[in-house]
Protein backbone atom coordinates (compact mmCIF):
# COMPACT_ATOMS: atom_id res chain seq x y z
CA UNK A 1 0.00 0.00 0.00
CA UNK A 2 2.80 2.19 0.89
CA UNK A 3 4.90 1.52 -2.18
CA UNK A 4 1.36 2.10 -4.09
CA UNK A 5 0.49 5.66 -2.28
CA UNK A 6 4.32 6.69 -3.08
CA UNK A 7 4.23 5.49 -6.64
CA UNK A 8 1.04 7.80 -7.51
CA UNK A 9 2.78 10.61 -5.96
CA UNK A 10 5.40 10.18 -8.04
CA UNK A 11 3.10 10.02 -11.30
CA UNK A 12 1.61 12.99 -9.92
CA UNK A 13 4.51 14.81 -9.62
CA UNK A 14 5.73 13.70 -12.78
CA UNK A 15 2.89 15.58 -14.50
CA UNK A 16 3.32 18.62 -12.35
CA UNK A 17 7.57 18.34 -14.20
CA UNK A 18 5.95 18.67 -17.75
CA UNK A 19 2.24 18.02 -19.17
CA UNK A 20 0.40 20.06 -16.30
CA UNK A 21 1.24 22.75 -14.39
CA UNK A 22 4.88 23.47 -13.60
CA UNK A 23 3.90 24.90 -10.10
CA UNK A 24 7.46 23.52 -9.61
CA UNK A 25 5.81 20.58 -6.96
CA UNK A 26 8.44 18.51 -8.67
CA UNK A 27 11.22 19.88 -7.45
CA UNK A 28 13.41 17.93 -5.48
CA UNK A 29 13.05 20.25 -2.50
CA UNK A 30 9.51 19.58 -2.43
CA UNK A 31 8.99 16.22 -4.14
CA UNK A 32 11.49 14.81 -1.08
CA UNK A 33 9.26 16.63 1.49
CA UNK A 34 5.77 15.22 0.30
CA UNK A 35 7.02 11.70 -0.28
CA UNK A 36 8.53 11.45 2.97
CA UNK A 37 6.09 12.93 4.84
CA UNK A 38 3.49 10.11 3.13
CA UNK A 39 5.99 7.68 4.97
CA UNK A 40 6.27 9.56 8.32
CA UNK A 41 9.89 11.04 7.79
CA UNK A 42 9.33 14.58 6.64
CA UNK A 43 12.66 14.80 7.66
CA UNK A 44 14.63 12.05 5.74
CA UNK A 45 12.50 12.75 2.92
CA UNK A 46 13.60 17.15 2.98
CA UNK A 47 16.61 16.43 3.91
CA UNK A 48 17.25 13.82 0.53
CA UNK A 49 15.36 16.57 -1.39
CA UNK A 50 17.44 19.25 -0.49
CA UNK A 51 20.53 17.01 -1.46
CA UNK A 52 18.96 16.49 -5.19
CA UNK A 53 17.98 19.74 -5.38
CA UNK A 54 21.61 21.12 -4.80
CA UNK A 55 22.44 18.43 -7.86
CA UNK A 56 19.69 19.37 -10.04
CA UNK A 57 20.05 23.40 -9.67
CA UNK A 58 21.34 23.43 -13.14
CA UNK A 59 18.93 20.91 -15.13
CA UNK A 60 15.78 22.11 -16.65
CA UNK A 61 13.22 21.01 -18.32
CA UNK A 62 14.05 22.98 -21.62
CA UNK A 63 12.74 22.68 -25.20
CA UNK A 64 13.50 19.01 -26.62
CA UNK A 65 16.45 18.48 -24.67
CA UNK A 66 17.18 15.02 -22.45
CA UNK A 67 16.98 15.88 -18.89
CA UNK A 68 17.04 14.05 -15.52
CA UNK A 69 13.83 13.91 -14.29
CA UNK A 70 14.03 15.23 -10.69
CA UNK A 71 10.41 14.38 -9.24
CA UNK A 72 10.32 10.81 -9.85
CA UNK A 73 13.52 10.79 -8.66
CA UNK A 74 13.49 12.42 -5.50
CA UNK A 75 9.98 10.50 -4.61
CA UNK A 76 12.27 7.04 -5.74
CA UNK A 77 15.31 8.28 -3.36
CA UNK A 78 13.39 9.38 -0.82
CA UNK A 79 11.40 6.64 -0.64
CA UNK A 80 14.46 4.25 -0.22
CA UNK A 81 16.32 6.65 2.05
CA UNK A 82 13.75 6.54 4.52
CA UNK A 83 12.71 2.69 4.36
CA UNK A 84 16.43 1.56 4.76
CA UNK A 85 17.47 4.45 7.49
CA UNK A 86 20.80 4.71 9.13
CA UNK A 87 24.09 6.64 8.09
CA UNK A 88 23.84 5.13 4.57
CA UNK A 89 20.28 5.92 3.69
CA UNK A 90 20.95 9.30 2.52
CA UNK A 91 24.02 8.80 0.22
CA UNK A 92 22.26 5.55 -1.17
CA UNK A 93 19.01 7.48 -1.21
CA UNK A 94 20.80 9.80 -3.15
CA UNK A 95 22.92 7.75 -5.92
CA UNK A 96 19.79 5.87 -6.69
CA UNK A 97 17.70 9.29 -7.09
CA UNK A 98 20.55 10.56 -9.71
CA UNK A 99 20.72 7.03 -11.56
CA UNK A 100 16.79 6.88 -11.72
CA UNK A 101 16.63 10.77 -12.53
CA UNK A 102 18.55 9.66 -16.01
CA UNK A 103 16.56 6.62 -16.42
CA UNK A 104 12.96 8.38 -15.81
CA UNK A 105 14.29 10.95 -18.52
CA UNK A 106 14.87 8.28 -21.11
CA UNK A 107 11.39 7.29 -20.42
CA UNK A 108 9.98 10.85 -21.04
CA UNK A 109 11.96 10.89 -24.44
CA UNK A 110 10.18 7.66 -25.25
CA UNK A 111 6.89 8.86 -24.30
CA UNK A 112 7.69 12.32 -26.88
CA UNK A 113 7.60 9.45 -29.41
CA UNK A 114 4.75 7.84 -29.02
CA UNK A 115 3.25 11.18 -28.74
CA UNK A 116 4.22 12.29 -32.26
CA UNK A 117 1.83 9.58 -33.44
CA UNK A 118 -0.79 9.80 -31.03
CA UNK A 119 -1.62 13.30 -31.68
CA UNK A 120 -2.63 14.56 -35.14
CA UNK A 121 -0.89 16.79 -37.50
CA UNK A 122 -1.93 19.70 -39.30
CA UNK A 123 -2.12 17.37 -42.15
CA UNK A 124 -4.57 15.42 -40.94
CA UNK A 125 -8.20 15.71 -40.71
CA UNK A 126 -8.63 15.86 -36.97
CA UNK A 127 -11.41 17.59 -35.22
CA UNK A 128 -11.48 19.52 -32.07
CA UNK A 129 -12.86 16.30 -30.38
CA UNK A 130 -10.30 13.92 -31.67
CA UNK A 131 -7.39 16.54 -30.53
CA UNK A 132 -8.75 17.07 -27.44
CA UNK A 133 -8.59 12.86 -27.05
CA UNK A 134 -5.56 12.55 -28.16
CA UNK A 135 -4.50 15.77 -25.86
CA UNK A 136 -6.12 14.13 -22.54
CA UNK A 137 -4.48 10.46 -23.71
CA UNK A 138 -1.10 11.59 -24.00
CA UNK A 139 -0.98 13.78 -20.34
CA UNK A 140 -3.08 10.07 -18.89
CA UNK A 141 0.00 8.57 -20.25
CA UNK A 142 2.65 10.44 -18.65
CA UNK A 143 0.71 10.04 -15.22
CA UNK A 144 1.22 6.25 -16.17
CA UNK A 145 4.43 6.30 -16.57
CA UNK A 146 5.67 8.66 -14.13
CA UNK A 147 3.67 6.17 -11.64
CA UNK A 148 5.66 2.89 -13.19
CA UNK A 149 8.94 4.44 -12.79
CA UNK A 150 8.44 5.37 -9.32
CA UNK A 151 7.20 2.23 -8.73
CA UNK A 152 10.21 0.39 -9.96
CA UNK A 153 12.51 2.27 -8.88
CA UNK A 154 10.94 1.74 -5.31
CA UNK A 155 11.26 -1.89 -5.43
CA UNK A 156 14.89 -1.63 -6.97
CA UNK A 157 15.62 0.76 -3.87
CA UNK A 158 14.59 -1.70 -0.90
CA UNK A 159 15.23 -5.01 -2.46
CA UNK A 160 18.92 -4.07 -3.61
CA UNK A 161 19.99 -1.15 -0.89
CA UNK A 162 18.80 -2.82 2.36
CA UNK A 163 21.87 -4.91 2.76
CA UNK A 164 24.31 -2.18 1.09
CA UNK A 165 22.85 0.32 4.17
CA UNK A 166 23.94 -2.44 6.81
CA UNK A 167 27.00 -2.74 5.42
CA UNK A 168 27.67 1.30 5.16
CA UNK A 169 30.98 2.12 6.90
CA UNK A 170 30.68 5.83 6.71
CA UNK A 171 29.03 7.88 9.95
CA UNK A 172 26.18 10.25 9.29
CA UNK A 173 28.10 13.23 8.97
CA UNK A 174 30.64 12.01 6.35
CA UNK A 175 28.13 10.41 4.70
CA UNK A 176 26.12 14.23 4.76
CA UNK A 177 29.47 15.58 3.38
CA UNK A 178 30.17 13.17 0.23
CA UNK A 179 26.86 13.79 -1.03
CA UNK A 180 27.38 17.23 -0.46
CA UNK A 181 30.64 17.57 -2.17
CA UNK A 182 29.63 16.53 -5.64
CA UNK A 183 26.41 19.15 -4.64
CA UNK A 184 28.78 22.02 -4.67
CA UNK A 185 29.58 21.56 -8.60
CA UNK A 186 26.01 22.80 -9.21
CA UNK A 187 26.78 25.88 -7.15
CA UNK A 188 29.95 26.61 -8.98
CA UNK A 189 27.99 25.97 -12.21
CA UNK A 190 25.34 28.57 -11.22
CA UNK A 191 27.73 31.40 -10.24
CA UNK A 192 29.35 30.64 -13.66
CA UNK A 193 25.62 31.14 -15.08
CA UNK A 194 25.63 34.42 -13.28
CA UNK A 195 28.49 35.82 -14.56
CA UNK A 196 31.24 34.08 -13.25
CA UNK A 197 34.01 35.35 -10.37
CA UNK A 198 35.39 38.40 -12.05
CA UNK A 199 32.12 39.67 -13.06
CA UNK A 200 29.88 39.02 -9.93
CA UNK A 201 33.34 39.33 -6.87
CA UNK A 202 31.38 41.79 -4.83
CA UNK A 203 27.98 40.04 -4.47
CA UNK A 204 29.96 36.59 -4.34
CA UNK A 205 32.29 37.01 -1.67
CA UNK A 206 29.22 39.04 0.24
CA UNK A 207 27.18 36.31 -0.06
CA UNK A 208 29.65 33.56 1.34
CA UNK A 209 30.53 35.90 4.30
CA UNK A 210 26.93 35.87 5.31
CA UNK A 211 27.00 32.20 4.50
CA UNK A 212 29.60 31.89 6.93
CA UNK A 213 28.86 34.20 9.61
CA UNK A 214 24.64 34.80 9.47
CA UNK A 215 24.24 30.57 10.81
CA UNK A 216 27.10 31.12 13.61
CA UNK A 217 25.20 34.33 15.01
CA UNK A 218 21.71 33.04 14.53
CA UNK B 1 -11.41 41.96 -26.42
CA UNK B 2 -14.43 42.12 -28.70
CA UNK B 3 -15.93 38.55 -29.19
CA UNK B 4 -13.63 36.79 -27.03
CA UNK B 5 -14.48 38.50 -23.96
CA UNK B 6 -13.66 36.99 -20.20
CA UNK B 7 -14.66 33.80 -19.71
CA UNK B 8 -12.47 33.03 -22.84
CA UNK B 9 -9.47 34.80 -21.64
CA UNK B 10 -9.78 32.54 -18.56
CA UNK B 11 -10.76 29.56 -20.36
CA UNK B 12 -7.20 29.82 -22.60
CA UNK B 13 -5.65 30.98 -19.45
CA UNK B 14 -6.77 27.18 -17.78
CA UNK B 15 -5.83 25.31 -20.79
CA UNK B 16 -2.47 27.11 -20.78
CA UNK B 17 -1.10 25.27 -17.73
CA UNK B 18 -1.53 22.00 -19.59
CA UNK B 19 0.08 23.42 -22.93
CA UNK B 20 2.55 20.78 -22.91
CA UNK B 21 0.81 17.97 -21.96
CA UNK B 22 0.79 16.07 -25.41
CA UNK B 23 4.52 17.64 -25.89
CA UNK B 24 6.31 15.62 -28.77
CA UNK B 25 8.88 15.49 -31.45
CA UNK B 26 7.37 15.99 -34.42
CA UNK B 27 5.28 19.44 -33.53
CA UNK B 28 6.62 19.84 -30.04
CA UNK B 29 3.91 22.10 -28.61
CA UNK B 30 1.57 22.48 -31.52
CA UNK B 31 -1.30 20.11 -30.61
CA UNK B 32 -1.31 21.78 -26.52
CA UNK B 33 -1.27 25.13 -28.36
CA UNK B 34 -3.78 24.07 -30.45
CA UNK B 35 -5.84 22.93 -27.33
CA UNK B 36 -5.66 25.94 -25.57
CA UNK B 37 -7.03 27.81 -28.38
CA UNK B 38 -10.09 25.94 -28.60
CA UNK B 39 -12.36 28.30 -26.27
CA UNK B 40 -11.47 31.23 -28.36
CA UNK B 41 -11.61 29.62 -31.86
CA UNK B 42 -15.21 27.95 -30.96
CA UNK B 43 -15.72 31.39 -29.96
CA UNK B 44 -14.76 33.50 -33.24
CA UNK B 45 -16.36 30.98 -35.75
CA UNK B 46 -19.04 30.01 -33.28
CA UNK B 47 -21.46 30.67 -36.85
CA UNK B 48 -19.32 28.55 -38.91
CA UNK B 49 -18.46 24.97 -38.28
CA UNK B 50 -16.37 24.05 -41.02
CA UNK B 51 -13.93 27.13 -40.73
CA UNK B 52 -13.73 26.84 -36.88
CA UNK B 53 -12.47 22.81 -37.59
CA UNK B 54 -10.40 24.39 -40.56
CA UNK B 55 -8.97 26.92 -37.80
CA UNK B 56 -8.43 23.79 -35.41
CA UNK B 57 -6.57 21.93 -38.17
CA UNK B 58 -4.36 25.05 -38.80
CA UNK B 59 -3.15 25.57 -35.54
CA UNK B 60 -1.90 21.71 -34.82
CA UNK B 61 1.56 22.93 -36.99
CA UNK B 62 4.60 22.92 -35.44
CA UNK B 63 4.77 25.33 -32.27
CA UNK B 64 7.27 25.91 -29.59
CA UNK B 65 7.86 28.50 -26.65
CA UNK B 66 9.01 28.80 -23.07
CA UNK B 67 5.29 27.54 -21.26
CA UNK B 68 5.30 30.12 -19.00
CA UNK B 69 5.14 32.32 -22.12
CA UNK B 70 3.42 30.45 -24.23
CA UNK B 71 0.31 32.79 -23.19
CA UNK B 72 1.76 35.54 -24.83
CA UNK B 73 1.22 33.87 -28.31
CA UNK B 74 -1.96 32.51 -27.58
CA UNK B 75 -3.90 35.75 -26.58
CA UNK B 76 -2.28 37.25 -29.65
CA UNK B 77 -2.87 34.56 -32.03
CA UNK B 78 -6.74 34.89 -30.99
CA UNK B 79 -6.38 38.40 -31.35
CA UNK B 80 -5.52 37.44 -35.36
CA UNK B 81 -8.05 35.23 -35.47
CA UNK B 82 -10.46 37.74 -33.90
CA UNK B 83 -9.92 40.43 -36.03
CA UNK B 84 -10.30 38.09 -39.19
CA UNK B 85 -5.92 37.88 -40.14
CA UNK B 86 -5.35 35.80 -43.31
CA UNK B 87 -3.97 32.32 -41.91
CA UNK B 88 -0.87 33.00 -43.88
CA UNK B 89 -0.45 36.12 -41.36
CA UNK B 90 -1.54 34.06 -38.42
CA UNK B 91 0.92 31.37 -39.49
CA UNK B 92 3.70 33.91 -40.24
CA UNK B 93 3.65 35.60 -36.65
CA UNK B 94 3.44 32.31 -35.05
CA UNK B 95 6.60 31.21 -36.66
CA UNK B 96 8.02 34.54 -35.30
CA UNK B 97 7.15 34.32 -31.94
CA UNK B 98 8.57 31.11 -31.46
CA UNK B 99 12.00 31.39 -30.87
CA UNK B 100 12.04 34.62 -29.04
CA UNK B 101 9.39 33.23 -26.51
CA UNK B 102 11.41 30.34 -26.13
CA UNK B 103 14.85 31.49 -25.56
CA UNK B 104 13.78 34.62 -23.26
CA UNK B 105 11.48 32.07 -21.06
CA UNK B 106 14.69 29.87 -20.60
CA UNK B 107 17.14 32.04 -19.69
CA UNK B 108 14.32 34.44 -17.53
CA UNK B 109 12.32 31.43 -15.52
CA UNK B 110 15.04 28.13 -15.79
CA UNK B 111 18.50 29.75 -15.62
CA UNK B 112 17.12 32.74 -13.35
CA UNK B 113 14.63 32.86 -11.15
CA UNK B 114 14.33 28.72 -10.49
CA UNK B 115 17.48 28.54 -9.41
CA UNK B 116 17.86 32.00 -7.67
CA UNK B 117 14.80 31.06 -5.62
CA UNK B 118 16.00 27.48 -5.44
CA UNK B 119 19.02 28.73 -4.35
CA UNK B 120 17.31 31.03 -1.49
CA UNK B 121 15.53 27.82 0.07
CA UNK B 122 18.55 25.96 0.48
CA UNK B 123 20.19 28.46 2.42
CA UNK B 124 17.32 28.77 4.28
CA UNK B 125 17.10 25.12 4.86
CA UNK B 126 21.28 24.54 5.57
CA UNK B 127 20.76 27.40 8.14
CA UNK B 128 18.36 25.56 10.37
CA UNK B 129 15.08 27.14 9.21
CA UNK B 130 12.33 24.73 9.47
CA UNK B 131 11.29 22.46 6.61
CA UNK B 132 7.50 23.41 6.29
CA UNK B 133 8.58 26.66 5.74
CA UNK B 134 11.23 26.08 3.59
CA UNK B 135 9.04 24.30 1.33
CA UNK B 136 6.23 27.05 1.74
CA UNK B 137 8.73 29.74 1.09
CA UNK B 138 9.96 28.10 -2.08
CA UNK B 139 6.42 27.35 -3.63
CA UNK B 140 4.90 30.50 -2.75
CA UNK B 141 7.74 32.78 -3.94
CA UNK B 142 8.27 30.80 -7.06
CA UNK B 143 5.07 30.93 -8.12
CA UNK B 144 4.06 34.98 -7.38
CA UNK B 145 6.52 35.22 -10.28
CA UNK B 146 5.62 31.82 -12.50
CA UNK B 147 1.82 32.91 -12.21
CA UNK B 148 2.29 36.68 -12.43
CA UNK B 149 4.21 36.14 -15.87
CA UNK B 150 1.65 33.88 -16.76
CA UNK B 151 -1.20 36.59 -16.20
CA UNK B 152 0.68 39.50 -17.91
CA UNK B 153 1.89 37.52 -20.64
CA UNK B 154 -2.28 36.29 -22.06
CA UNK B 155 -3.11 39.57 -21.20
CA UNK B 156 -0.58 41.00 -22.96
CA UNK B 157 -0.59 39.08 -25.92
CA UNK B 158 -4.76 39.91 -25.88
CA UNK B 159 -4.22 43.35 -25.79
CA UNK B 160 -1.27 43.96 -28.28
CA UNK B 161 -2.70 41.00 -30.90
CA UNK B 162 -0.07 41.73 -34.17
CA UNK B 163 2.27 44.27 -32.43
CA UNK B 164 3.04 41.83 -29.36
CA UNK B 165 6.40 41.79 -30.13
CA UNK B 166 6.78 46.13 -29.62
CA UNK B 167 5.45 45.05 -26.66
CA UNK B 168 7.86 42.23 -25.43
CA UNK B 169 10.30 44.34 -25.98
CA UNK B 170 9.37 47.33 -24.13
CA UNK B 171 8.83 44.67 -21.09
CA UNK B 172 12.64 44.16 -21.09
CA UNK B 173 12.62 40.97 -19.50
CA UNK B 174 15.79 39.73 -20.95
CA UNK B 175 17.05 43.14 -19.05
CA UNK B 176 15.70 41.85 -15.63
CA UNK B 177 17.08 38.59 -15.70
CA UNK B 178 20.44 39.94 -16.23
CA UNK B 179 19.29 42.59 -12.96
CA UNK B 180 18.57 39.43 -11.11
CA UNK B 181 22.19 38.24 -11.78
CA UNK B 182 23.90 39.74 -8.81
CA UNK B 183 20.60 38.75 -6.38
CA UNK B 184 21.56 34.91 -7.83
CA UNK B 185 25.17 35.72 -7.43
CA UNK B 186 25.04 36.56 -3.91
CA UNK B 187 22.70 34.05 -3.31
CA UNK B 188 25.30 31.09 -4.38
CA UNK B 189 28.28 32.74 -2.21
CA UNK B 190 25.52 32.88 0.80
CA UNK B 191 24.88 28.67 -0.23
CA UNK B 192 28.60 28.18 -0.92
CA UNK B 193 29.75 29.99 2.51
CA UNK B 194 26.44 27.76 4.27
CA UNK B 195 28.14 24.70 3.36
CA UNK B 196 31.46 25.08 3.76
CA UNK B 197 31.70 27.22 7.20
CA UNK B 198 28.24 27.48 8.25
CA UNK B 199 27.10 25.53 11.18
CA UNK B 200 27.55 21.57 10.90
CA UNK B 201 29.20 22.45 7.43
CA UNK B 202 32.32 20.92 5.41
CA UNK B 203 34.59 22.25 7.33
CA UNK B 204 33.70 21.35 10.67
CA UNK B 205 33.20 17.92 9.87
CA UNK B 206 36.66 17.71 8.03
CA UNK B 207 38.67 20.26 6.52
CA UNK B 208 39.87 18.06 4.29
CA UNK B 209 35.84 17.76 3.16
CA UNK B 210 36.22 21.41 3.04
CA UNK B 211 38.87 21.18 0.57
CA UNK B 212 37.52 18.90 -1.79
CA UNK B 213 34.38 21.06 -1.62
CA UNK B 214 36.25 24.00 -2.57
CA UNK B 215 37.64 22.21 -5.92
CA UNK B 216 34.65 20.68 -6.63
CA UNK B 217 32.95 24.57 -6.77
CA UNK B 218 35.91 25.52 -8.66
CA UNK B 219 35.35 22.77 -11.26
CA UNK B 220 31.76 23.93 -11.88
CA UNK B 221 32.70 27.09 -12.22
CA UNK B 222 35.62 26.64 -15.01
CA UNK B 223 33.94 23.93 -16.80
CA UNK B 224 30.11 24.75 -16.25
CA UNK B 225 27.36 22.77 -17.49
CA UNK B 226 29.76 20.19 -18.96
CA UNK B 227 30.76 19.81 -14.96
CA UNK B 228 27.52 18.47 -14.11
CA UNK B 229 27.13 15.12 -15.62
CA UNK B 230 30.93 13.88 -14.59
CA UNK B 231 29.83 15.21 -10.63
CA UNK B 232 26.78 13.25 -10.52
CA UNK B 233 28.55 10.31 -12.26
CA UNK B 234 31.04 10.38 -9.74
CA UNK B 235 29.39 10.67 -6.84
CA UNK B 236 27.16 7.59 -7.87
CA UNK B 237 30.47 6.02 -8.42
CA UNK B 238 31.98 6.62 -4.87
CA UNK B 239 28.68 5.98 -3.16
CA UNK B 240 28.83 1.95 -4.86
CA UNK B 241 32.85 1.77 -4.26
CA UNK B 242 32.08 2.47 -0.59
CA UNK B 243 29.22 0.01 -0.12
CA UNK B 244 31.45 -2.49 -2.20
CA UNK B 245 33.86 -1.74 0.52
CA UNK B 246 31.79 -1.93 3.44
CA UNK B 247 30.71 -5.17 2.78
CA UNK B 248 34.17 -6.84 2.67
CA UNK B 249 34.87 -8.42 5.69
Amino acid sequence: MELLRLSVLGGLLALDGTAVGQFMLSRPLVAGTLAGWLLGDAGTGLAVGAVLELYLLVSFPTGGARFPEGSTATVVAAGTAAAIGGPGALPLGVALGLLWGHLAGATVTLLRRVNARLVPGPETAASDVHLTRAHGVAVVLDFVRGTLVTGSGLAVGRLALGPAATAWPLGREDSMALVLVGGVVSAGILLHDFGGVRAQRVWFLAGLLLGVLVPRLL
Amino acid sequence: MSVLGRRTAVATFLRSFVVQGSWNYNTMLGSGFAFALLPGLRRIYADDPEAYQEAVRRHLEHFNAHPYLAGIALGATLRLEDEGAPPETVQRFKAAVRGPLGSLGDQLVWATWLPLVAVVCLVLYWTGAPGLWVVACFLVLYNVGHLGLRIWGLRTGLEAGRNVARRLGGAGLDRKALRLHPVGALAVGALAGTLAGGRGGLAEVGWSWAAVGAVAFVVGLVWGHRAWRPAAVMTVGVVVVISLLGGLP
